[in-house]
């Protein structure tokens, strides 16, 4: 039995009424919102500084950096020669349902030589991992999942930056298709410390290697929904007495994300000033030289926004800020706003649910030659059984 | 792994007069009009044989909206044209059937089945198969496909896998063949005698 669609209809009516009600209510506080900016970006910047030290590890929301916060970039020209990397992951998880456990991770990425007129070189490198150091941590409990995402965003990471090295001397441009923060290091790291401690020690390395080979690095945020900036501009509108974790709270900018704002303030292809992410996670990236900085970039004329993640040695020079720009810029403008270099990447690693039962059909032969019977869970043979759909007809 | 043992496709319909492959490969391991290949029947107790006559592509989103930008540059092009692996469809006319080491030139007992792995024939196998044209016959029957392009496309495939010497003898005995069948037709028996001509 599929979705009983008529049984829901008449709930239906209602979201579409709620989602109207909830965006004009939106568009209602859009106006406050960019005032609150305007008002944070003539605050002199030390006292904004003082503000954002004030609120001290409560604060979850954007930093200044070295650039003006209202301040609007228009798109520098692109580098001649300029390479342009892409890589992205998926993977399939861990099944306790199926004949074996085991999980793959698979990273597709390809390198553009703009200008070259030749067709990009592209790679997918599969793994599998069914070793019970890899299945399983320390203490004996199963790989989490949220650890088979940060083992992914790692190997993306080194896709990338094996690129790097061989656009060795020519100006590089790496490109991900998430933020630079490993946010699965937040997720688990109480429980698995150690496998964080060494998926951030790889991911950081690979990042090491993009910087020591001239390139730059930018992780790409498509429809994003932080309120970073908004919680800055809110911080901006508290007295610095009045500070405190109520006020903080009390953000009216809340339901509104960045990105509404700047679809406001940005002309196509602008982007915003560079701010600093401060969540905890990003002073494990500081320690290592890695501090993560983000702008938002009008990626398109139909006004898509997009987050844009650089790391601190990216944004504070100016030539590799500005590649980051010209390149994304110059990647959406056939695919409609997102990177073609990530839409290719996307469709080289994509693991397809027919991939996986060919792959377990394989895994099978496989434990078949070795005289084991591969046995799928009861549960899992029942739903198969009732997969294909059947209507009777009257 | 030589080409020649990697399939071109897997069958997704089928019938005793032919059936469908779909595949994703680059551009240039697709199989051509004219090609033979052979998938699996009868629980692998026979091969189908089967000439392809109709390749087409499926559609595919990303090509449609780079094919509507303007600002299409030369290296998606050149990914589109060498590197994506596009979701190719092509129609095979059933010719005969491999039996053990035997073929027959008529229609198979059974189609192959649903997912088969379609191969292309080897070129002994195309010579071995097409030392007979009883297979002639069974294409110029069939309606509403291309059928004198696909004679000539399987003729030559066919002297293209003999000896030099041998070619001309080969197109020469195909053509009396050919006459014998479109002899009340002299305006496409010619045409053919034509396509084929060395």
């Amino acid at each position: 039995m599929g979705l009983n669609l008529s049984q829901i209809l008449h709930q239906l009516e209602q979201m579409g009424a709620a989602l109207a009600e909830h965006e004009a209510a939106l568009r209602r506080l859009q106006p406050a919102a960019t005032k609150a900016l305007e008002h944070a970006a003539i605050l002199p910047p030390e006292e904004l500084a003082a503000r954002v030290a004030r609120a001290g590890d409560r604060y979850r929301g954007a930093r200044p950096s070295d650039e003006p916060i209202r301040q609007r970039f228009p798109p520098p020209g692109l580098e001649a020669g300029l390479v342009i990397a892409g890589a992205d992951g998926s993977q399939i998880y861990p099944d306790r349902h199926a004949p074996a456990l085991y999980y793959v991770i698979q990273v597709g990425s390809l390198t553009i030589e703009l200008g070259s007129g030749r067709a990009p070189q592209t790679r997918t490198l599969p793994e599998i991992h069914f070793r019970p150091e890899d299945l399983y941590d320390e203490d004996g409990h199963p790989v989490n999942n949220a650890v088979i995402n940060g083992r992914r965003d790692a190997l993306e990471m080194k896709a990338l930056a094996d690129w790097a090295e061989s656009a060795a001397g020519r100006p590089f441009l790496a490109l991900l298709d998430n933020g630079l923060l490993l946010w699965f290091a937040l997720q688990v790291r109480e429980q698995q410390q150690k496998e964080v401690d060494r998926v951030l020690k790889a991911y950081l390395g690979h990042l090491d290697g993009l910087r020591t080979r001239g390139g730059a690095v930018a992780g790409f945020i498509d429809r994003p929904r932080s309120a970073d900036v908004l919680a800055l501009a809110h911080l901006a509108t508290l007295p610095p007495e009045a500070i405190n974790d109520a006020a903080l709270r009390a953000n009216p900018f809340r339901a509104l994300t960045d990105r509404m704002v700047f679809e406001q303030l940005l002309e196509p292809g602008e982007r915003s000033a560079c701010f600093i992410d401060t969540s905890p996670l990003n002073r494990d990236f500081e320690t290592r030289g890695h501090q993560v900085r983000f702008f938002y970039l009008k990626t398109d004329a139909r006004g898509t926004i997009a987050r844009v993640e650089v790391p601190a040695w990216v944004a504070d020079d100016a030539a590799a800020l500005g590649r980051v720009h010209a390149g994304i810029l110059e990647q959406c403008r056939a695919t409609g706003g997102f990177p073609y270099a990530l839409v290719r990447a996307h469709e080289l690693a994509v693991v397809t649910n027919e991939d996986r039962q060919q792959l377990e059909t394989y895994i099978q032969q496989r434990m078949l030659e070795h005289n084991l019977a591969p046995r799928t869970s009861q549960k899992a043979t029942t739903k198969r059984w009732t997969r294909g759909r059947r209507k009777h007809r009257v | 792994m030589d080409p020649d043992d990697r399939p071109i496709g897997r069958v997704t319909r089928c019938s005793t007069r032919g059936f469908v492959g779909a595949v994703r490969l680059p551009e240039p391991e697709w199989p051509v009009f004219g090609t033979f290949c052979r998938a699996e029947a009868q629980q692998g107790q026979s091969q189908v044989i089967g000439l392809v006559y109709d390749l087409s592509i499926e559609d595919d989103e990303l090509a449609r909206q780079l094919a509507a930008s303007e600002a299409l540059s030369p290296e998606q092009l050149a990914d589109s044209q060498v590197n994506r692996q596009v979701p190719v469809e092509y129609h095979a006319l059933a010719v005969g059937y491999l039996n053990g080491d035997v073929f027959t030139q008529s229609l198979p007992p059974q189609p192959p089945l649903t997912l088969a792995p379609v191969y292309r024939l080897t070129a002994p196998q195309v010579r071995l198969f097409t030392d007979r044209l009883d297979f002639l016959p069974l294409l110029v029957a069939v309606p509403e496909i291309p059928v004198d392009d696909l004679l000539a496309a399987a003729l030559k495939t066919a002297a293209a896998v003999r000896p030099e010497s041998e070619r001309r003898g080969y197109l020469v005995r195909a053509a009396a063949e050919c006459a014998r069948l479109l002899g009340r037709d002299l305006t496409r028996l010619e045409s053919l005698v034509r396509a084929i001509k060395p």
